[in-house]
């Protein structure tokens, strides 16, 4: 094309684009409220990778399932209480091991097939079990030996455990028990992987992906079918959204900034003040689970005494790091359960910033004299921990830098090493030197992540294999207590244990920051700090 | 071929050296991408960590040790590293490429949809490449003014110190940011790789650059352009149509070398404008270990190279044919035409002593 003919092109592209605008206009100022609310673009720090449902172990993944499946249940993100959403209703047994649920009718996947008590029963054993010979695992959240039973003439699901598990009602209100069609069971697991393949009942449907580059949802017709505490019970209002990965911090707030992308996830901390006061809105939270912790092994070198982890509990001062490094849209941690977290305990009077008292445990434990650098020794030995700087956390480098600085002024060396992403697990876990790592992240229900981190049956990351009987047995116990207030009560005693042993150091409460253009109306976030498009609305 | 009649022309000769040689570097080219697949191969065994083993172990989202079993059996980690290097060798064979670890894509889809882009992008920045480096040379050389011709001697230095991660984003922050003319994200087709080609143009063409202002100095002081000037021919007639044609054979030898830079290039620019080629698939499966993605990039990766260098030997012969005979006598023309590319590019000169043997360019 000659310039002349590029610029006619475009003239003419624009007098269209207007004259169609003028017409959505129109028949936008005639219809309903839940007219076209537009077409948003976001940009994620991320990339999506697996659409697979059990598979979904990464934020950026559950932000699109979170939008393209419905769950049987609804977390409300303000009050924490369970709503019904795709089961209208439910009972649990008083031994905790058989539930019903009574499913919604009129329900449907986008591909026309029903969301049944059959597809749900379906769902659930597919979830608890897998598929082992298409390599699909279970989801590690549900309980294992699973049965759960369709009665279509009642429209009722009937689920029995092997053993009571009281995290069970939460988890099913998760990213990750999504509820999907057959079309994607029966599908082979690669084709799992594939984000059009993931046919839901949400109110939007995936109509296209570009692995890596961008992934389009459309509003599913006819939708109907939200919880009852959503402000929007019909179709979604926007017509698409656009779901495009960008991993340079800089080239995701340019294009905000131009005026090209709606809403971005992630900006570094220091930007937050002046987006705020260029008009922009930061949206975040704290998603329920656990705290960004770090937890210390008490076989790692000088660890074994619980005066010296004590000391480290005291010896960091989260306020300043809130201050100097983060924004209001962060906290410091106050227990080993996220606020808002079914069975939080604020335990921060135990580990309040204190250096006098770190430094008299530390004097208590015999570590009295200094060495040249100013660490404290022990019989020729110096103070030393070891970790590994986290590699799934953009702020995680500098964080630890100041930690460092911290653990430096009551005389605790903290020995930094960096690894790559992909050998960080495999290394880091298995060296027997590390005093402390870095773990704590979103959870639908915290017993889970406790057990899982701190259990013996899991990862046993204190690596105490159940000798601490105590912990043991009330991690045991929570599973079996079915009654919310006795839970309650368990998990309170399991972030009392865990600090007063000092085996948990609590850092901060991890949000996810969004910054969303002042057009972007009704963009909010679920318990789990995930992004939820369907009361969003453009505004011009 | 050793019941060559003793009577056979010198054709048959040249014909049957050149089949011996071309079956000889064809072999060593096979041999060489196999042995970087297979070094590839048991170097991602001897690492630490692959994604499977960070989903059985991560506390972020564990497997019971079942699941892990059933899981390992289906990507055949329970297999020794000998039997799946069999098994994937034998798969390659037949065109299979597997599967990703990470995104369960099949690779071929992946490799396919980065490659198609990637070979866009870095024939647009060759073709800048090319012209930008033309450009530059013939200022450096035939500017009117002294400080411009030494302004563009020493861009060539410029371009190669300057990031090419800086320079793309400037680059994004004027043309989309600023004037809105591009997106930053979104793939508008043929436009969207304007910006990234030219970003990698920059940042490789600074030794073809060098090399092509020293083959022109070089040329401008043959005697045949003396000749040239004495007969009225113009100069530009004479810059143009004469030195550059002598004065630019040095820099074709180091195309291949460009071509080299332009994909290993790739990686940081596609970073920066959000593309998804063979940068970003490769840089992904580096970072997840994805041991089949990685395995396939490689190959592809070294087919190319190594393709590139075996049309590089093939078409020499047939331009020159003395160099599958050996002992011939060298001309100035055929030692200018096989500079020493090794030193050029770390001297940032042409070197015209260099031998005419096949190590330069292999090296």
């Amino acid at each position: 094309m000659t310039p002349t003919t590029r610029r006619r092109a475009r003239l003419a592209a624009a007098a269209l684009v207007a004259v169609s605008i003028a017409l959505t206009g129109c028949s936008a100022a005639s219809a309903s409220s839940d007219a076209d609310g537009g077409s948003l673009t976001y940009l994620d720090a991320e990339i999506p990778t697996s659409a697979q449902v059990q598979e979904a172990g990464t934020w950026q993944t559950r932000a699109l399932q979170q939008n393209v499946t419905d769950r049987l249940l609804y977390r409300n993100a303000e009050t924490g209480e369970l709503e019904p959403w795709i089961a209208d209703s439910w009972t649990v047994s008083p031994d905790g091991l058989t539930y019903t649920f009574v499913i919604r009718d009129g329900v449907t996947y986008s591909d026309g097939t029903d969301v049944d008590a059959t597809s749900v029963a379906k769902n659930l054993n597919w979830q608890s079990a897998g598929d082992e010979a298409k390599g699909t695992t279970p989801n590690a959240q549900f309980p294992s030996g699973l049965v759960a039973t369709p009665d279509d003439a009642s429209s009722t699901v009937t689920v029995v455990l092997a053993a009571p598990y009281a995290p069970f009602l939460n988890v099913l209100t998760g990213w990750g028990s999504g509820l999907v069609a057959d079309a994607t069971i029966d599908a082979s697991k690669e084709e799992q992987s594939k984000f059009v393949n993931l046919i839901g009942s949400g109110p939007f449907v995936v109509a296209s992906e570009t692995y890596g580059k961008e992934i389009v949802l459309d509003r599913r017709d006819g939708y109907a079918w939200a919880p009852p505490s959503s402000p929007n019970q019909g179709e979604a209002h926007l017509a698409s959204v656009t779901v495009i990965p960008v991993q340079e911090d800089s080239v995701r707030l340019g294009t905000l900034k131009s005026g090209e992308a709606d809403v971005i996830r992630y900006v570094q901390p220091s930007e937050e003040q002046g987006l705020v006061d260029a008009g922009y809105d930061i949206v975040s939270k704290t998603g329920v689970g656990l705290s960004n912790q770090w937890f210390l092994r008490s076989q790692a070198p000088f660890l074994d005494d619980v005066d010296v982890r004590k000391a480290l509990l005291h010896a960091i001062d989260r306020d300043q790091i809130i201050e100097t490094q983060y924004t209001d849209s962060w906290t410091p941690a106050t227990s080993v359960l996220s606020p808002g977290t079914f069975g939080y305990v604020d335990e921060s009077a135990k580990f309040a910033y204190d250096p006098d008292a770190a430094n008299s445990l530390l004097d208590g434990a015999g570590w009295t004299e200094r060495d040249a650098d100013g660490y404290r020794t022990k019989g020729g030995e110096r103070l030393t921990v070891k970790t590994y700087i986290d590699v799934y956390d953009n702020t995680a480098k500098s964080l630890f830098q100041q930690i460092q600085n911290q653990f430096k002024d009551v005389g605790i060396e903290l020995s930094l090493n960096e690894l790559d992403y992909s050998t960080y697990w495999a290394t880091a876990f298995a060296d027997p030197e590390v005093g402390a790592l870095r773990v704590g992240w979103p959870h639908p229900d915290p017993s889970k992540g406790l057990s899982e981190y701190y259990g013996k049956d899991g990862s046993d990351l204190l690596g105490l294999a159940g000798s601490d009987t105590t912990l043991q047995s009330l991690l045991d116990a929570q599973n079996a207590a079915t009654d919310d207030d006795t839970r309650a009560a368990i998990l309170g005693q399991i972030q009392d244990h865990l600090i007063d042993q000092a085996y948990v150091v609590p850092i901060l409460n991890d949000s996810q920051v969004f910054v969303t253009q002042q057009r972007v109306r009704g963009f909010s976030l679920t318990d789990g700090a995930l992004p939820e498009f369907y009361n969003t609305s453009i505004e011009d | 071929m050793s019941t060559q009649h003793p009577n056979a022309s010198a054709a048959d000769t040249r014909r049957r050296q050149y089949r011996e040689y071309v079956v000889r570097r064809v072999a060593q080219a096979l041999l060489v991408i196999a042995l970087v697949y297979t070094l590839v191969f048991f170097t991602l065994f001897v690492l630490p960590g692959d994604p499977i083993e960070n989903k059985l172990t991560s506390p972020l989202n564990p497997l019971p040790p079942a699941a892990g079993e059933a899981l390992r059996a289906y990507y055949h980690f329970d297999l020794s590293p000998i039997e799946q290097f069999t098994l994937t060798v034998g798969r390659l064979l037949h065109g299979d490429l597997g599967y990703s670890l990470v995104s369960g894509r099949a690779v071929s889809d992946l490799v396919a949809q980065g490659f198609s882009d990637t070979i866009v992008l870095a024939g647009v920045a060759f073709v800048l490449t090319i012209l930008l480096s033309l450009a530059t040379a013939l200022t450096a050389v035939y500017a009117p003014v002294r400080t411009i011709r030494s302004i563009a001697a020493s861009a060539p230095i410029a371009s190669i110190s300057a990031p090419s991660f800086l320079i793309g984003f400037v680059l994004l922050a004027i043309f989309s940011f600023q004037l809105g003319w591009v997106s930053s994200v979104r793939d508008q087709g043929f436009v969207s790789y304007l910006l990234p080609a030219l970003t990698l143009a920059l940042a490789v063409n600074g030794p073809l650059t060098q090399v092509l202002i020293q083959g022109l100095r070089n040329a401008a002081d043959e005697p045949f352009v003396t000749v040239l000037r004495a007969k009225g021919t113009s100069e530009v007639r004479i810059a143009l149509g004469h030195v550059l044609k002598n004065g630019a054979i040095p820099s074709i030898t180091m195309l291949a070398l460009v071509v080299g830079e332009l994909l290993a290039g790739a990686v940081v620019v596609e970073a920066v404008f959000t593309r998804t080629g063979l940068g970003f698939i490769t840089f992904e499966s580096v970072r997840d270990q994805d041991t089949p993605v990685i395995l396939a990039v490689v190959i592809l990766i070294s087919s190319i190279y190594v393709g590139i260098n075996l049309v590089t030997d093939l078409v020499y012969p047939i331009l020159d044919p003395r160099i599958v005979r050996p002992g011939h006598a060298r001309s100035r023309r055929s030692r200018l035409a096989r500079p020493d590319v090794t030193t050029a590019v770390a001297s940032g000169t042409a070197a015209p002593g260099g031998t005419p043997t096949k190590a330069s360019v292999d090296a």
